[in-house]
Formats: structure tokens, sequence, C-alpha cells
């Protein structure tokens, strides 16, 4: 483990390194002591502009706890699919991982063409003036539909990868006790698919959460989620707006950096947790002896 | 030269930069900018001859065809013959160069990678106040003898005096277009516009700024509210802004529910209105650069039947120009080619709608009648009127501080309702 560590060092030193440093200058930035011109002036007032910074905040958790939902979900059912519907659920995998290599912003701008008030799913089915209201909405339908679109097969894929060869052969074996897909997919998949699960949506609600392409493009103007807002401020004309963009990014990089901590945290103890009752099972096995391992304990006593 | 600040930040103590921690002084041990010698050459021939075999980095908005094509396969070829390389590198938005060069001063950088800015307005001033761009080499340019030294909308780049630091490269004028099959009476005033647009509910919409063409329909409407451009001073101050721009916003408010989609949300720029007015969700549209509408509408980009709108009581006109930053490592080239750009060939190429259809900044009366009447010549558009109709009854920008000022007000009330 110290060796693995140890050779892993350099790299992570250099990740640390510039990582902290860019960190470190955005901070200065942000409270106006590396200004672009002028004297340096140590001022809070980018961290406590209004509301807008929370504001922003809350739309990004809302954009990124939404999308990661459904896209679990959607993934999950993918991948319990592609493992009990034998060829076309490899039809379907194979369908699914086919868009991972798909550029978001592309992703974005097919949506897009696709759902607007004027695009083609409302031409399709000649509804201009009935069609859904999708793209630019307040509730963000068209980038959090693209989210859970892609997301979900890369879910997939995790969970494919983590369980296909164990699953596989469980859900067969179950099959043939009897067990209905239903059953297969809630008793013997799922339970073997959460930590895959939880990884992939941690992943999913960090990407998702510092997303910067299908917000811009499918969502309204305001309000504005963090990436949106940092994005803007930056490339401002007017200087002044430089701390902010830096609080802004800041922002993100700190909840972002928080979700994991705690999602590593929570997956530690759900390990914990399984392994205490694995080992309070086997515990209870031990105490109640089978009369055959006593026998044989007793054979082997005498 | 002081700076306004649109917002009321609060000011805390002073803190040096001896107070932060050691890591933090080494990172902005680099940040200070010297100060830097802008006249190095003695008169433009010096230039010239510094040029030959340097490589200029134009940077420029990349998102409008003609004028990637005009720069590519007239004006480099000509810069060729000058031994200048030209490389045209396309950016989303001005600022994102002008980011680029600060990144490199905060650096300190002094081999800069950014040799010449197709700017204007905001971006300039901006560049000055953080003294960016280079300064006094326009004067040495010859070409600059075609133009006319009174000329406001040369001497005075959105109220911040251009002083030398840019080079002009062409005209705009503010317009609105209209689809002449659906709208049978365009509206011929800014405020017969707004009733149209309540009367026609979801048939108009304008670009949310920060977008630079959203960001001028506001300051329209605040010259509009406030009886005409002579009655807004141009200058910005926190008083003027607190007369004059709430009758803007309060107007614009009150329109948002006659908008497209009830004003919930806004085209996030001009190609994005362009596109609701070519699928026919909204019947107006409008745009800083109506040169362009000939081949916009040439390619299908917008109906055949639109139309340019008239303005009575006129719209804002502006010019646009390619400064030099101050660090730029091929700055003689970039002289080479902004004094290139200027020349009666490249102004008549370009001001073809052919081409790309730019107003010239140069003076009719100064140039030999041999070029005047290159320009008399120039194939007329059926969508576009010719540079002297639009421009009737101009009326300058205001000064840049408005720009950013208005726009943030926008955002906090109208766009947030």
């Amino acid at each position: 483990m110290s060796r693995a560590a140890l050779l892993a060092a350099p790299a992570v030193l250099l990740v640390v390194l510039v990582l902290g440093a860019a960190l470190l200058t955005a901070l200065l930035q942000s409270l106006g002591l590396l200004p672009l011109f002028g004297d340096p002036e140590f001022s809070t007032a980018a961290w406590t502009d209004g509301g807008a910074l929370a504001e922003s905040a809350g739309v990004s958790l809302y954009i990124a706890a939404t999308s990661t939902l459904l896209a679990v979900v959607l993934g999950f059912l993918i991948a319990a699919y592609a493992l009990t519907a034998g060829r076309g659920g490899r039809l379907v995998a194979a369908l699914s991982a086919a868009t991972i290599p798909i550029p978001h912003l592309v992703a974005s701008g097919a949506i897009g063409l696709l759902l607007t008030d004027a695009g083609f799913l409302a031409r399709l089915f000649g509804m201009p003036e009935g069609f859904p209201q999708l793209v630019g909405t307040d509730w963000w339908t068209a980038a959090i539909l693209e989210f859970a679109w892609k997301e979900s097969a890369f879910v997939a894929l995790v969970v494919l990868g983590g369980i296909s060869r164990s699953a596989a052969a469980l859900s067969e074996t179950a099959a043939t006790l009897g067990a209905s897909a239903r059953q297969r997919i809630l008793h013997v998949i799922l339970p073997l698919a959460r930590l895959p699960l939880s990884v992939a949506g941690l992943v999913v609600f960090v990407y998702t959460f510092g997303s910067y392409e299908a917000p811009w493009l499918l969502g309204p103007v305001a309000p504005e989620p963090l990436s949106v807002r940092a994005v803007r401020l930056f490339g401002s004309v007017d200087l002044a707006a430089r701390p902010e963009a830096m609080a802004t990014a800041l922002t993100s990089v700190g909840i972002a950096v928080a979700v994991i901590g705690l999602a590593v945290l929570g997956l530690a103890l759900l390990a914990r947790g399984s392994r205490r009752r694995s080992r309070r099972r086997s515990g209870r096995h031990s105490q109640h002896p089978s009369p055959l391992r006593s026998s044989r304990r007793s054979g082997a006593g005498s | 030269m002081t700076r306004h600040r649109p917002l009321t930040r609060r000011r805390s103590r002073r803190v040096t930069l001896a107070s932060v921690a050691a890591g933090a002084m080494l990172l902005s041990a680099c940040a200070s900018g010297a100060a830097i010698e802008t006249a190095e050459f003695a008169d433009f021939d010096a230039a010239l001859e510094a040029a030959e075999g340097q490589t200029v980095d134009l940077w420029m908005y990349g998102g409008d065809e003609q004028g990637n094509a005009y720069v590519d396969e007239e004006l480099a070829p000509a810069a060729a013959e000058l031994g200048v390389t030209l490389r045209r590198v396309p950016v989303t938005d001005t600022a994102d160069a002008l980011n680029r060069v600060l990144n490199e001063q905060q650096a300190g950088r002094q081999d800069g990678s950014v040799d010449l800015v197709w700017v204007n307005g905001p971006t300039f001033s901006t560049g000055r106040q953080a003294e960016a761009w280079r300064c006094g080499w326009t004067e040495m340019l010859p070409n600059m003898e075609f133009t006319d030294p009174e000329d406001p909308l040369l001497t005075d780049d959105f109220g911040t005096p251009v002083e030398g630091c840019e080079a002009p490269w062409h005209k705009a004028q503010f317009s609105y277009f209209y689809n002449s099959e659906t709208v049978a009476e365009p509206p011929s005033s800014l405020p017969e516009l707004l009733e149209w647009a309540e009367a026609n509910p979801g048939r108009f919409s304008y670009p949310a700024p920060p977008d630079f063409t959203g960001s001028v329909f506001l300051r329209e409407v605040m010259i509009s509210q406030a009886g005409g451009a002579e009655e807004i001073p141009l200058e910005f101050s926190e008083e003027n802004f607190d007369e004059y721009s709430p009758a803007a916003i309060e107007t614009l408010e009150a329109l948002a529910p006659s908008l497209w989609r009830e004003g919930a949300t806004y085209p996030r720029d001009e190609q994005a209105l362009n596109q609701l007015f070519n699928d026919g969700q909204v019947d107006i549209g409008m745009t800083y650069g109506p040169a362009r509408l000939t081949e916009l509408v040439d390619s299908g980009a917008l109906p055949d039947s639109t139309r340019i709108m008239p303005v009575e009581e006129g719209t804002v006109g502006n010019a646009s120009f390619l400064a030099i930053p101050a660090n730029a490592q091929d700055a003689a080239g970039a002289m080479a080619v902004a004094n290139l750009a200027m020349s009666p060939d490249q102004q008549a190429i370009k001001a073809d709608p052919e081409v790309w259809g730019q107003f010239t900044v140069l003076d009719a009366d100064r140039l030999d009648p041999e070029d005047r009447t290159r320009f008399e010549e120039l194939p007329s558009s059926p969508v576009v009127p010719d540079y002297a109709e639009l421009s009737g009854n101009a009326h300058p920008e205001l000064d840049f501080d408005w720009v950013p000022a208005l726009d943030e007000a926008w955002r906090e009330s109208v766009a947030r309702r």
C-alpha cells in the first residue's frame, strides 16, 4: 500500500502543484489581491455580492441532482435489460455505449435542434403551436434530458463492466430456479450493482455540476448555473467582474469537493456496514453450529 | 484615469501582498507589468522594414463567414506581398482576445501571442484602462491621410478617445430588419416598434445582454425614452445612470410579457435571434452589421423577404478598429497590416457586398477620382440601402461605462422578472 503511494507520489505531486497554484491564483484574484491592473486591494465583495452566488449554486445543484437521478435510473434499466434480455440486450448495450464518444457540445446542439419550439420534432409532428416548450425553460428540461441521455450510457457501461460476469451467472441460476425477470432485476442485479451505481452516480453528479455546454445552450438566460455565470463574468468587458468570476468558479470547486468527500465517506460506511453484516452472519453460524459441522469438529477433536 | 464602478462594491481595508502566504508571493511576483515603449519606430518605412518576415496573428470574431473569407483570400495575400504572413485566429468574442492579452501581461510575457485585434467599444476601453494597447502609432500610417481627422466616429470609440491606439477599419450602423411577408406596415420609429410588439404578442424579441446587439437595443430604448440622443449626456456617471436608466428598464419590464415566450427567456445572441426570425417565430430582427444581411439572405440563413426597417429618429453608429496589444511580438507587422487594411484598394474590395459589404472608413473627398469611382460603382444590395441612407440621423454611441452598467441593471430586473 505504502509502496503504491510512493510510486504514485510524483504524478500526484505534480497534479497537486499545478492545481493548487491555479486554485490559489483564483482565490487571490477573487479577493482582489491579483488585479488585472491597478493596486491590489483586499475585498470580499466578490463573495458577498447579494444572493447571486447562492442562487447560481442552487440552480447548479438542481440540474446536477436531477440529471444524476435520471441518468442512474435509466443507466440501471439499460444495464439490467442488457443482462437479462439475451441478444437484444447486447444490442441495447452496444447502442448505448456508442453514444459515449459524442461530445456534450455536439449532443447539446443536436438536442437543441430536436427540441426547440420550431425544431425537428415540432415540425415532424406538425405542431408548431402545441409543442411543449423544452429549451430555455425555468425547469431546464432540455439540458437535463441531454445529461440524462448521455450520462445514462456511461452509468450503464460502468455497471455492465463491474458486474456483468457475476450477474449473468447468478441471474441465469435464478432463472432456472423460476425467478421472473422482475425478481432477477430486483433481487440479483440491483444488490450487485449498488456499488458501481453509487460510484458512477458520483462521477455523473460532479461532471454535470461543473458542465457548461448544455446549460449554456439549452437553458434560460437567467438565473444562471455556476459554470455559465463564471464564464460570463470571466469574459466580461467589465474587468471589475474578474474577482466575481473567480469566486463563482471556486464555489463550484468547493461544492464539488465537498460532495466527493461526503460520497467517499458514505461509500466507506456502506462498505464497512456490509462487511460487519456479513461478519455477523458468519458469527451467527459459528454460535449455532450446524450438526454437520459440530460432528466434524468433534470428529476432528477425537 | 478614473474608473467608474457601475455597482456599489464594498471596499475593505487595504492589505499589502506581503501579508499573503509565501506561495502567493511567488505567484504574484510575475504579475507586475513593466511600462512598454510604444514609439520604437522612427517612421513607417522603418516599421515596414522590421515587418518583413514577421507573422501577424489577427484575433477576430470567427462567426462571420464573409469576414473570414475576406481576410483569408484578400487581406492575407496582400500582406504576403509586403513580406508579412497574416494568420487569422478566430474567437467567439473579442473579449477572449483581450483576456488572452491581459493574462499574458499578468504572467509578465512581453512576446505576446496576440499581434492585432479587430476591436471596438467596450473591449477597447477596457483594454485602455488596463493599458493593454500600444498607443500613438496610427499617425504614422500613410493611409490615415484618406480618413477625415474630424470624423467623430473615428476620433472617439464609444466615448473613449482613440488617441492613436487603434486604426480604423470599417463603419457599422445599428439597424432593424423585418419580414416583409408577415409585416405589412413596418414600424418606422423605436416607439412605434415597441407599440407594434405589444400589439403582436410573441412576435418580437431581442438578444439578451451582454450580447453586443442586445446591449445596443437597451441603449436605444434608453435614448428613446429620454426623448432623443441629444437629451442624454454621453458621459457616464452614477447620477446620469440613476436619472436615465430606470425609464428604460421599466419600459422593457412592461414590454416583456408581449415578447417571444412572454419574456421568460431571451435569445442568447444575434445568431439565436436570426434563427428565430428564420423559423418564423419572430418578425423583426436587429443587427449592428447590416452589411452582412445581403449574404445572410443569399445563403438562406434569413428569408428572401427580409428588409431593412427605416427608423425616423435614426440609430446609433460606430466604427470598428484594429488594435495592437502593448506586448505584441510582431508589432511592426501588425502596423503594416493595419495600414494595408486601410488602403483604398482593400477598403473598396471589402465594401463590395459580394465580398464582405463593410462600410468604408475613408473620406470620399480625400480619395483620387479613380478610387472614388470604385466606391461609387459598387453593386447595390436588394436588402440593404447604402450607408448614406442607413446612417441618416445617426447618433454616436454613449460612453463605454454605460454598457456594463445597463446590462447589469437589465439582468437584475428584466431577466429575472
